[in-house]
């Protein structure tokens, strides 16, 4: 069985009088290991997509499961819990807590978690390590790059060990130097700690690091080679 | 977790500290009013304001105007139920309401030493009985004109010089000044030879208070003087009726400022929770469940409620157990004392409003639709 499984998915959003439903009966199966890109034009369906996966928003049909779990089943608080121990958001823009120093944001995961308070630190420590950051551990998000600060997002997705991380466009706001970085780190999380990753990106470059590429166009899934994905559209 | 709370209060110091400021005066108003209904409510409660009689001129109320014979101790004394009588004659600097009252009591100074619920904390009985001029002061009136042993004392006609200061267990006393009653009955402009201004009746233990006072007015029918007896609370609460009107309505003053904090702290509250509402869809992203984002938001107002909120209170107490603080009318007084009781109230009101005034904020901060909060830029 796959890790990700997603049978006939359906969401709509209604605007007034209109109805968009960017996500009709879709299917799709993610392997434990995997790192898939997802790409396609702005407006199909990609971040909903994200959301659903990580239980943050419903499907108004069809059912989700990962790595067992039938994510579609739980409420709202069971749900918490499961993407506390399950699953690491990586969002496009870092969205650290400005009150937190960078080593409390990573931690912060972990304290949703039974652990003890030296296998926390070892955690933290070993996260923010993984992203090369040891030496900002106390510096605040407003004293980091933009890169930093998305490196100590992409530490506090992974702090917990999840079994899946999704990431909506981690090298969005980005540039191009520091963007490859991010592919680099996140490529290296893939390989040598065997985390799922899941990452929406416009960006065909980043598109490339990813074992699998993914389309999503007008409510289908397109798998593409990876001499192909510098061709698909990106409105 | 109790980190980020601490933290968040941190950063917005300037909010944190006027909310925290505005708690802690209204805590402090809360208390005052709180003292002065408690010392009200001591006022006409416990066994001196339940157990003593006092005899007073029928249809008079100020206690210059209550006027009789000293040897009406001798047939009240007889009646049965009655234990003791000691004739005081009152002299007060103002018969109106005033918050700088001086009441002189003159009795027996050996009856006082026996009878009155009084501790010197300093001086000696022995100077308060062997000199003619002295006087020993209720700490409350002490603090308030800072008078010591051996200070003289003058206010109008009257010049005493103190022999001791005393405290009470019942706070009313503490804002008395005792002499002796020949003292006070030779002075100038008093001519009160032979006349007192009223009995104070200590009764056994079995008696029935209400029952030996309509015996005393019934005998001394037939004296020179009509009389009215009623218990000590009683009379003193009929003798500050006026007071005890605005007292009572001043009890809603302590619920506005409960309504005050309530609504300065679950404002602050609700203005923190909705600027950082995205943090809170973060959160809930991470995996902070929405029960727990909950508790963030109430501990949030609670440390803001609570920590106003005792600081005023001990500011409260402090200036109450400092200031000495009395207001009274025709010679009886109502003393603002701090108590346990009122460091209880305020603190658990404090917590109270606190946990209340973050209710509706923290419902925000557990319900927020996290899809659209994180869309926002
Ligand atoms: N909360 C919402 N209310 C109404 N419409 C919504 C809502 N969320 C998404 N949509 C609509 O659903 C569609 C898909 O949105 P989504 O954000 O998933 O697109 P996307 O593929 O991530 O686009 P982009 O590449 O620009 O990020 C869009 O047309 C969007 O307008
Ligand atoms: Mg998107």
């Amino acid at each position: 069985m796959a890790l990700v499984e997603l049978r006939g998915v359906c969401k709509s959003f209604r605007k007034g009088d209109e109805t968009i439903t960017p996500l009709d009966e879709v299917d799709l199966d993610i392997e434990a290991g995997d790192f898939v890109s997802l790409m396609g034009p702005s407006g199909t369906g990609k971040s909903t997509l994200l959301n659903l996966v990580s239980g943050i928003d419903r499907p108004d049909a069809g059912t989700i499961r990962v790595a067992g779990t039938e994510v579609t089943k739980l409420s709202r608080g069971k749900l918490a819990d499961w993407r506390a121990a399950n699953l690491g958001y990586i969002f496009q823009t870092h969205n650290l807590i400005p009150v937190l120093t960078a080593y409390e944001n990573v931690e912060l995961p972990t304290l949703l978690l039974k652990m003890t308070s030296s296998q926390r630190r070892q955690r933290v420590e070993l996260a923010l390590e993984a992203v090369g950051l040891s030496d900002r551990a106390d510096h605040y998000p407003r004293q980091l790059s933009g890169g930093q600060e998305q490196r100590v997002g992409i530490a506090r997705a992974i702090v917990a060990h999840p079994k899946v991380v999704v990431a909506d466009e981690p090298t969005g706001s980005l540039d191009t130097e520091t963007s490859e970085q991010v592919q680099v780190l996140l490529q290296r999380l893939n390989k040598e700690l065997d985390i799922t990753l899941l990452m929406v990106t416009h960006d065909t470059d980043a598109a490339k690091i990813a074992s699998r590429q993914l389309v999503l166009d007008r409510g289908m899934f397109r798998e593409v080679g990876l001499d192909e994905t510098s061709t698909v559209s990106n409105a | 977790m109790f980190r980020y709370v601490l933290k968040t209060l941190w950063r917005h110091r300037t909010r944190t500290l006027l909310t925290v400021t505005g708690a802690a005066v209204a805590m402090f108003v809360f208390c005052f009013v709180g003292s002065v209904q408690e010392g009200l409510h001591r006022l006409t409660t416990g066994s001196d304001a339940d157990r003593n009689l006092i005899v007073f001129q029928e249809n008079r109320f100020c206690p210059t105007s209550s006027r009789l014979p000293e040897d009406y101790e001798r047939v009240i004394a007889e009646i049965p139920g009655v234990r003791d009588v000691m004739p005081i004659q009152v002299w007060t600097n103002n018969c109106r309401a005033s918050l700088d009252i001086v009441v002189f009591n003159g009795a027996d100074p050996k009856q006082i030493q026996q009878t009155r619920p009084l501790k010197l904390t300093s001086g000696d009985w022995q100077q308060f009985q062997s000199t003619r001029d002295a006087a020993i002061v209720g700490r409350n009136v002490a603090q308030r004109r800072g008078l010591k042993v051996g200070d003289q004392f003058t206010i109008g006609e009257i010049s005493v010089r103190v022999a001791g200061v005393f405290e009470s267990n019942v706070p009313s006393e503490e804002n008395l000044i005792y002499t002796s009653l020949q003292f006070l009955q030779y002075t100038r402009g008093l001519d009160a030879a032979g006349l007192v201004t009223q009995h104070e009746v200590m009764l056994t233990d079995t008696a029935d208070p209400d029952r030996v006072a309509s015996a005393i007015d019934q005998k001394l029918r037939a004296g020179a003087v009509a009389t009215k007896t009623r218990r000590k609370g009683a009379f003193q609460a009929s003798t500050l009726s006026d007071l005890v009107d605005l007292i009572g309505f001043a009890h809603w003053l302590g619920y506005a400022c409960v309504a005050l904090v309530l609504s300065l702290v679950a404002t602050t509250t609700v203005m923190s929770v909705q600027d950082r509402i995205k943090e809170y869809a973060v959160l809930q992203t991470v995996g902070v469940r929405p029960l727990r984002a909950m508790r963030l938001v109430l501990a949030e107002s609670t440390i803001l409620c609570v920590v106003g909120g005792v600081a005023g209170t001990a500011l409260a107490l402090t200036a109450l157990g400092f200031g000495g603080f009395a207001i009274g009318a025709e010679g009886a007084t109502i003393a603002f004392r701090p108590s346990l009781g009122l460091a209880a109230t305020g603190t658990v009101v404090s917590v109270v409003v606190g946990v209340l005034a973050g209710f509706i904020p923290a419902i925000q901060a557990a319900t927020v639709p996290i899809v659209s909060a994180l869309r926002q830029a």
